[in-house]
């Protein structure tokens, strides 16, 4: 096993590595940018180095540095958790070059899985059957269009290096593809810098199910089942759960073996998840895959009992994988929503800044996945993701009544959330039957959004009474509103009167 | 310790006059005059425990950056601003606004990353201005009506604070 692992990344994913190194006894080594030198992954770490300036480019995504900090800690393994270079086949190269072990699959594996072209091409050398579109990636804009005119409106322009939404848009008619055109592949360059966009046809109304696989270096490779991810606003995912509504144990095998068999063709190993559209019939089309730990892999470790860090780790160091198959069965219902630090009543424009207070749920059947703290200061550098709320139960309903009790205890002061986004998917009936698919949510924050519930008698009263006691103490510790300024110098003033006497000649 | 407090909701502000004495193990707490059954203790730096005829509710406040106070119960918000007597009063911001003119202001810190239109332009009602990078996400700024584009403040390429007018149209 390891001795000393290296956690190429931030925020949440870099503390949830943390811990598991922690737990097999594994030393851990973190990185950080200038904005981040106070972050939680750092503060909990054995070992944290600084690793540049704030902008990613700059600091997290420099494979040069990570390996300097590799050599010069002595890791023997890396782990780069999600986003940033997680699917950069270049930093399993370097692994390599520098003497360490990648977690993760091998570059060759992910040039030929990860980039959503080649992943389409190998689908169909699986024969795992593909939505309509381009497998090559197209340079001139003008040729693009015209292939677009041909497979006929709506299509999607997507980034060839993408994920989480960036460097993607839907072009619902000829017009507006200019444009999208120029905002998709701008925004590829500026977040994976690589500006490349490829086009597909546009499924209306299909869900997002995917398929959890593992696969160790000796042959063998599992399916862990089904997470559905259908609740998404601008193709990021919101709300992720295990086991989907829709999944039959007979379309869950049917799927779990294209996964698998797609995953041997392109000689995967290590965690993966190969993404399908399901369609009204329960038709699955690939989408792509993910060579990486997903942001969603706690809902799939609640309903299996997993840790699929752990065991990422394990399989990079060679182990085999520890059961078959046929022994994983999900028990019960988990879900998942991804708190985010951004303002749900100015559309959702991040919303960065100091967390001045803040209670978290606790109790039965609830996880919390953060990487934030009071005092902390979420960057506007990064991805404003503060935390993955988890719940599970024995049924759908118990984790939903769970989660929505759990949202309820959560408070969160000095920055805004999209709690109140969650309060209300998680009361809207067509979630509570599982009737969503991919632009479900899109078109319901499209509706005008319900009455509020009005607050319960006396509210209004309680919070006169809280302002009134809580302005009393805080103005008479000398604050801002202090009643009486002159009553107490300034200790600033002090000490700075007290160094001019020491300088007197 | 007797307090004017103009709480907001939603809906709108409202006046209220808050009397509030601890003494000892009681509190006495009224308002508008109307003595409350009430008791209110500080549980952490930023929350209120306040129980009104038996029934217990838990505010969370922090003060915003104009000095007003910010309040949560579970879902619901309020502000509130306590009434200094002695503070100059009067002072109303909009009133040097020029009817019509509106300032289109940066929603959040982040990059200028391009300039849609030019000075003189003529621009619908959410018609793109300008486009905003944060946190790796390309946001446009659309214009809030129908009119001219009068002056464009922002270069491509300039980083902005949130609250930076970024244009005005006219």
């Amino acid at each position: 096993m390891f001795k000393k692992i290296l956690i190429a990344n931030r925020g949440e994913i870099a503390v949830r590595i943390l811990r598991a190194c922690r737990e097999l006894g594994i030393q851990t080594v973190a990185v950080y940018s200038d904005a981040d030198r106070a972050a939680l992954h750092v503060r909990l770490a054995d070992e944290a180095y600084h690793i540049g300036p704030s902008a990613s480019r700059e600091s997290y995504l420099r494979i040069d540095k990570l390996m300097d900090v590799a050599k010069k800690s002595g890791c023997d393994a890396l782990h780069p958790g999600y986003g940033f270079l997680a699917e950069n086949p270049a930093l399993p190269r370097a692994c390599v070059d520098t003497g360490i072990t990648f977690i993760g699959p091998s570059a060759e594996a992910m040039e030929a899985m990860g980039s959503k072209t080649a992943g389409k091409q190998l689908a169909r050398r699986a024969e795992v059957p593909t939505v309509p579109g381009t497998s090559e990636p197209i340079e001139n804009p003008e040729e693009a269009q015209a292939l677009a005119q041909n497979m006929g409106y709506p299509i999607l322009l997507k980034a060839i290096a993408g994920g989480g939404g960036k460097g993607m848009r839907i072009v619902p008619h000829d017009a507006g593809f200019a444009s999208a055109w120029r905002d998709a592949a701008s925004e590829a360059m500026n977040a994976f810098g690589d500006p490349r966009v490829f086009i597909e046809k546009y499924l209306v109304g299909p869900r997002h199910i995917e398929i959890q696989i593992f696969a160790d270096a000796h042959g063998r490779c599992v399916s862990l089942g089904e997470r559905e991810c259908s609740v998404q606003r601008r193709h990021q995912k919101v709300v992720e759960e295990a086991p989907s509504s829709v999944i039959t144990p007979e379309l869950r095998r049917k799927m779990g073996e294209a996964a698998v068999r797609l995953s041997r063709a392109g000689g995967y190993t290590n965690a993966g998840t190969v993404e399908f559209l399901v369609d009204a019939d329960l038709n699955f089309y690939f989408l792509e895959v993910n060579t990486r730990l997903q942001v969603e892999h706690p809902v799939t470790e609640q309903v299996t009992g997993l840790d699929l860090v752990k065991l990422q780790i394990a399989i990079a160091a060679g182990h085999r994988l520890p059961f078959a198959w046929e022994t994983i069965t999900p028990r019960g219902h988990a879900m998942e929503v991804r708190l985010y630090a951004e303002d749900p009543d100015n559309n959702f424009f991040p919303s960065p800044g100091k967390i001045i207070s803040r209670h978290t749920p606790t109790g039965p059947g609830i996880r919390l996945d953060e990487g934030v703290y009071e005092g902390w200061t979420v960057p506007l550098d990064y991805d404003p993701l503060l935390g993955k709320l988890i719940a599970w139960g024995n049924s759908r309903e118990e984790t939903i009544a769970r989660l929505r009790r759990a949202l309820n205890e959560y408070t969160i002061m000095g920055i805004r959330t999209n709690v109140s986004l969650f309060r209300r998917i998680l009361t809207e009936p067509e979630f509570l039957r599982g009737e969503i698919h991919t632009k479900w949510l899109d078109q319901l924050l499209a509706r005008p959004r319900p009455p509020a519930v009005p607050p319960r008698p006396g509210t209004e009263e309680a919070a006169l009474i809280a302002a009134a006691l809580w302005h009393s103490t805080n103005t008479n510790h000398g604050g801002p509103g202090s009643t009486d300024p002159q009553s107490a110098p300034s200790r600033w003033k002090m000490e700075g009167r007290r160094q001019h006497m020491e300088h007197l000649p | 310790m007797k307090l004017e407090i103009e709480l907001g909701d939603p809906d709108g502000k409202k006046k209220r006059v808050v009397e509030f004495e601890r003494k000892g193990d009681t509190c006495q707490v009224a308002i508008d005059g109307k003595p409350m059954n009430a008791d209110a203790v500080q549980v952490s730096p930023n929350a209120v425990s306040v129980t009104l005829d038996g029934q217990s509710f838990e505010i969370h406040l922090t003060r915003s950056i104009d000095g007003k106070m910010k309040l949560q119960c579970g879902p619901h918000e309020f502000s509130a601003e306590v009434m200094d007597p002695r503070a100059w009063r009067g002072r109303k911001h909009g009133a040097l606004e020029v009817e019509g003119r509106q300032e289109i202001v940066a929603p959040m810190p982040g990059k200028v990353v391009r300039i849609l239109v030019t000075a003189g332009d003529a621009v619908e009602a959410g018609q793109g201005l300008l486009v905003v990078e944060a946190m790796k996400m390309q946001n446009e700024i659309r214009s809030p009506k129908n009119g001219k584009v009068e002056r464009i403040l922002a270069k491509e390429g300039q980083a902005v604070n949130a609250g930076e007018v970024l244009a005005w149209v006219e």
